[in-house]
């Protein structure tokens, strides 16, 4: 927090009260010393053990191994798998909540009767907890006696039990969850999108694909965006959906480190995996971050 | 954590050493949500009504139960003063010292000679000593549609088909005929339902139980040797079988518990079912199962050469080595031990390890399925309770699921390469 | 919100309402099952085909506040005939009502829904205020590494929970802060600090500084000005932030289970926990449900207006 210590005021500090460093000190460090105690303690905690074969479940001390865990990790084709599976889940899920959320927006976006009610009936998905949800979708989906293939008229189609189509079942059971997430994000941005420039573009007849592809989309942008980074970084978090409705065939990486950390109770191994999760999500994160930033330069 | 036991040491002796007898009011029983919880609480609210001591039984989904427990266990959290804990467990909860050493009071109050000695071995037995009493004892068995075995076309079609009558099955090959029998998609009727869930132990134990039919072993548990046990001959035909079976399923039956297959069963989906006896009563009921007086219950029959085993289930009850109320729990097992009570527990629906109240006429004849669960209990085995039990069940649920449900693979060499991978684990090598 | 009157999308107008319609049924549809399911009789929540018309009843919901066990044999008709009607309707669905000599034992549910709205309110209380106050700091003052420090808080949100759960685990078992509600109000505010302060300076960013600064020169202090000027305008904003904080911290599920037994565990981990009997009670856990997703509704519904013009304003910066 040295950063912090050497101050360059150039708002003028206020001679009564609590001097402007005084407040920004008391405003800032309290939220980053409560993150790092309860953030980057505990990680530095893990990296210690990720290098040591410990099991939190017996009563023997940890034992130095060096990398060994890491290059065990590293060539198991189970985790590549793992990781995979991520990747995919990300895309499908991410991918469907943006276009589907999006596109409630674009539909929401104009004035209607009960406006305010539709649109916090649309919420509701978001409020529910994700283990009620992945519950009562594994028995939407039940081909035996559950009522989505019935009113498909889809016969015994299996969903959850089916290697691939698993992953696409919890895909669409988590776009439903987190649309509406994506449509609040993006009819706040659609609804700041100054009308002037609508009628500007009605004048020059410009065609509606015109002045979609124009005007909002790139005035939405920003704001999507943030959806997306939000939304990217909780899908490849994935565990409570996919651990209920369909441990087997959609095992995401988070799957396979709560088995590995709590019920294997290979506290040094899955201490490593942890740390590989770490670096791959801010990679992530940080390209996000930077495009962010990029556009909202423009 | 050293700190904490010394503390607690030091308690515990400040306690015994002022003479008074500060005992708690309320003890807490920590157990998976299930019926025979519901039961236990019945029966402790009478020791309630003696003693004066609150005793709660708390509870948790069966699915979230081992790492709850173990997560509170290696927190060394004295929120549970005891726990009613699977027979896996023993290795990894005594090696750790999570569990109190219940030897001395077992010799003492002669628990050895009242309760059935394959109980004890199982639920309370690791490295020589005790850890726990059995408290409520189970077993894999099966349950069956008799209005569909006792019909007189059905029966007709069987015998003509397979060349003997049809009824419960005298052996698995039969269990196995009948399966293949009875399973007609286009009637929407499935031979048999089956545990395939791969998130714990489900899959293992379903397996497990063909693989002791078929003569074989998951591995000597004396030497920790795995190689040609795991391997052999007729555990290749216990998986193909196994695999066979999984084709007589209802669809979507890839991970399926206890849950799926008492409901295939109330749906009348399927003809035989295979569940533990304590998810049994609800099939018993009529309110739950509308084929309740058409359901017969059997135990896991003989493979070909005659072994007959099934596998175990059920729990005994252990004291927690964090708990700070171990004295008045030592006075609750002292009381949960005595044969009255274990007759009282066994009227409640729970399935006492007492021999003398398991074998008593009353107990086999108060449920339909009473009679099937003594024989099973007399023929139980189990898996592995070694400390890194999880590990050997995820290992095998990863390398026999996919060849159980697919098809896909040669079976020996599955098998192969789980004994190598069981071997490194066990440090047999 | 005024509508976007190009001409395209006044001549949909007609087909956009009925899209909206049919959109919102479709979404709703589950919800709408779930909620159903709390009514139904036992055999009707998993008949196929649907049952669309059945006799609502509220059995589920007393079974969700009572501790039952399976019946073993019919009950006597005197027992039945001396039960109350709410114990006659458990007992028709094949159960019986647990008692402790003559008193009725109840369910953890109360227990566990009391513990949910303590550990969510305090949480969210203290994650929007500390997000507030810190994001007010990152907007109005200069910083040395702003950016990295911005991204360093968001980080500590990209972490899948069980990637923390570990060294949490062993650090609560430390501390002894397993089964305790301050240990959960601590992990939750943890969880929402972040996205708190990313939101909160969106909306501190777009409250003119020169409204403070006329504050200032009023003679105000930097203090009163903060409270008295700053505060109400980023009002929706904050209403907005607690929305969000609160919706994750009432669902959490996965620490809530790890980290605490029975004196502080929420109600996410207790309301699928009804598989008693070996055949699931998808009527109670729907009951279980649809109450535990009243108090959040509620809460969201209220604030629907700043929640909608909320974000507007904490999302587009300069």
């Amino acid at each position: 927090m040295a950063v912090l210590a050497t101050l360059e005021s150039d708002t003028r500090a206020a001679a009564r009260g609590w001097s402007d460093l005084t407040i920004r000190n008391a405003f800032i460090l309290p939220t980053i010393a409560f993150l790092v105690i309860f953030n980057i303690f505990p990680l530095l905690y893990s990296l210690g053990f990720s290098f040591t074969q410990y099991r939190v479940s017996l009563n023997q001390p940890a034992e130095f191994i060096g990398l060994k865990n890491y290059s065990d990790l590293l060539s198991d084709p189970g985790i590549w798998q793992n990781f995979t599976i991520t990747a995919q889940y990300v895309i499908v899920s991410v991918g469907g909540q943006m276009i589907v959320g999006f596109g409630l927006a674009l539909l929401l976006n104009r004035s209607f009767p009960f406006k305010g009610l539709v649109t916090t009936l649309l919420l509701l998905p978001m409020m529910l907890s994700m283990a009620v949800v992945g519950l009562f979708w594994k028995l939407l989906y039940d081909p035996s006696w559950g009522p989505i293939n019935y009113v498909l008229g889809l016969g015994k189609f299996e969903w959850l039990t089916h290697p691939t189509n698993a992953l696409f079942a919890v895909a669409i059971t988590d776009i439903w969850m987190w649309s509406p997430f994506v449509m609040l994000l993006s009819l706040a941005g659609l609804s700041a999108i100054p009308k002037h420039l609508y009628e500007a573009a009605a004048i020059d007849r410009a065609s509606s694909w015109y002045t979609f592809r124009r005007i909002t989309l790139p005035l939405v942008a920003p704001l999507l965006l943030i959806a997306l980074i939000f939304r990217t970084m909780e899908a490849f978090k994935a565990f409570d959906l996919p651990f209920i409705m369909s441990t087997a065939n959609v095992e995401t990486v988070a799957i396979a480190l709560y088995q590995m950390a709590f019920q294997g109770w290979d506290t040094g191994r899955a201490s490593a995996l942890a740390y590989i999760v770490l670096i791959v999500v801010l990679c992530i994160t940080n390209i996000y971050v930077k495009y962010l930033n990029k556009i909202k330069e423009r | 954590m050293r700190k904490h036991t010394k503390a607690a040491l030091a308690g515990f002796g400040l306690m015994l050493a002022s003479g008074t007898t500060v005992l708690a009011q309320e003890l807490t029983i920590f157990w998976a949500e299930w019926d025979p919880a519901n039961y236990l609480q019945e029966l402790v609210n009478e020791y309630t009504a003696e003693t004066g001591v609150t005793v709660t039984v708390e509870t948790t989904p069966w699915s979230d139960f081992q790492t709850k427990t173990f997560a509170e266990l290696n927190a060394r959290g004295s929120a549970y003063d005891m726990v009613v804990g699977d027979s896996q467990w023993l290795g990894a909860a005594s090696t750790a010292g999570h569990y109190v050493d219940l030897t001395d009071f077992i010799e003492e109050h002669g628990v050895d000679e009242t309760f059935v000695p394959a109980t004890l071995q199982y639920y309370s037995q690791y490295d020589g000593k005790y850890w726990s009493i059995p408290a409520e004892g189970d077993a894999n068995g099966w349950a069956y549609r008799k209005d569909w075995f006792e019909d007189p076309a059905e029966m007709e079609a069987f015998k003509a088909e397979y060349g003997y009558d049809l009824g419960v099955p005298e052996t698995f090959e039969q269990l196995v005929d009948i399966a293949e029998f009875f399973t007609r998609p286009e009637e929407n009727r499935y031979g048999v339902a089956l545990y395939t869930q791969t998130s714990y132990d489900a899959m293992a134990m379903g397996l497990e139980q063909t693989i002791f039919t078929y003569g074989g072993d998951l591995g000597n548990y004396e030497t920790r040797e795995v190689e040609g046990i795991l391997n052999s001959e007729q555990n290749v035909e216990a998986l193909k079988t196994y695999r066979e079976l999984y084709t007589y399923t209802p669809p979507n039956w890839s991970q399926a518990f206890f849950v799926e297959n008492n409901q295939a069963f109330t749906e009348g989906l399927v003809a035989m079912s295979m569940n533990y006896f304590a998810f049994f009563p609800a099939l018993a009921n009529e309110a739950t199962n509308p084929h309740a007086a058409n359901t017969g219950y059997f135990a896991n029959p003989p493979g070909p050469n005659g072994d007959q085993h099934a596998a175990l289930g059920g729990q005994g009850i252990s004291i927690i080595s964090y708990s700070q109320n171990q004295e008045e729990s030592l006075k609750f097992l002292e009381w949960f031990i005595q044969e009255d009570v274990q007759e009282r527990w066994a009227e409640l629906g729970g399935y006492t390890c007492h021999a003398g109240v398991l074998n008593s006429e009353e107990f086999l004849n108060a449920t339909p399925y009473n009679r099937a669960f003594a024989a099973s209990m007399e023929i139980v085995k189990d898996f592995w309770a070694v400390p890194v039990f999880a590990d050997l069940l995820f290992q095998m649920n990863d390398a026999l699921h996919p060849y159980i449900t697919t098809g896909e693979g040669d079976p020996k060499a599955a098998l192969d390469a789980l004994a190598a991978q069981w071997e490194e684990t066990l440090g047999t090598s | 919100m005024a509508a976007v009157t190009s001409r395209a999308q006044q001549f949909g107008r007609p087909i956009a309402i009925i899209a909206i319609i049919a959109v919102t049924l479709l979404f709703l549809s589950p919800i709408y099952w779930i909620a159903s399911t709390a009514f139904k009789p036992r055999d009707v929540a998993t008949s196929v085909p649907p049952t669309v018309i059945f006799e609502p009843e509220i059995t589920p919901f007393i079974k969700l506040f009572t501790k039952r066990v399976g019946l073993r044999e019919p009950p006597t008709e005197e027992a039945y005939e001396a039960a109350p009607w709410w114990e006659q309707a458990v007992l028709d669905t094949g159960e019986r009502i647990l008692r402790v000599g003559e008193d009725v034992q109840l369910s953890q549910y109360p227990n566990r829904f009391a513990n949910s709205l303590i550990v969510s309110v305090i949480s969210t209380i203290l994650a929007v205020s500390m997000g507030t106050i810190t994001a007010y700091g990152f907007s109005r003052f200069k910083i040395k590494g702003e950016g990295d420090l911005l991204f360093f808080i968001l980080s500590t949100r990209m972490l899948p929970p069980v990637v923390v759960a570990i060294p949490m685990f062993l650090m609560y078992r430390q501390f002894g802060l397993t089964d305790t509600h301050l240990g959960l109000i601590i992990l939750y505010t943890a969880f929402n600090l972040s996205f708190s302060v990313w939101l909160m300076k969106g909306f501190i960013d777009e409250i003119p500084k020169e409204y403070e600064e006329a504050a200032l020169i009023d003679g105000y202090t930097r203090m009163q000005a903060f409270f008295k000027i700053v505060l109400p305008e980023a009002a929706t904003g904050i209403a907005a932030t607690a929305v969000f904080c609160f919706i994750t911290a009432w669902n959490e599920y996965a620490f809530a289970l790890i980290m605490t037994n029975r004196r502080a565990q929420t109600a996410p981990p207790f309301i699928p926990s009804q598989m008693g009997s070996g055949l699931p009670e998808w009527t109670v856990i729907a009951a279980g449900t649809v109450l535990f997703l009243l108090p959040v509704a509620i809460f969201t519904f209220l604030l629907r207006n700043h929640l909608l013009r909320g974000v507007t304003f904490g999302a587009i910066r300069k």
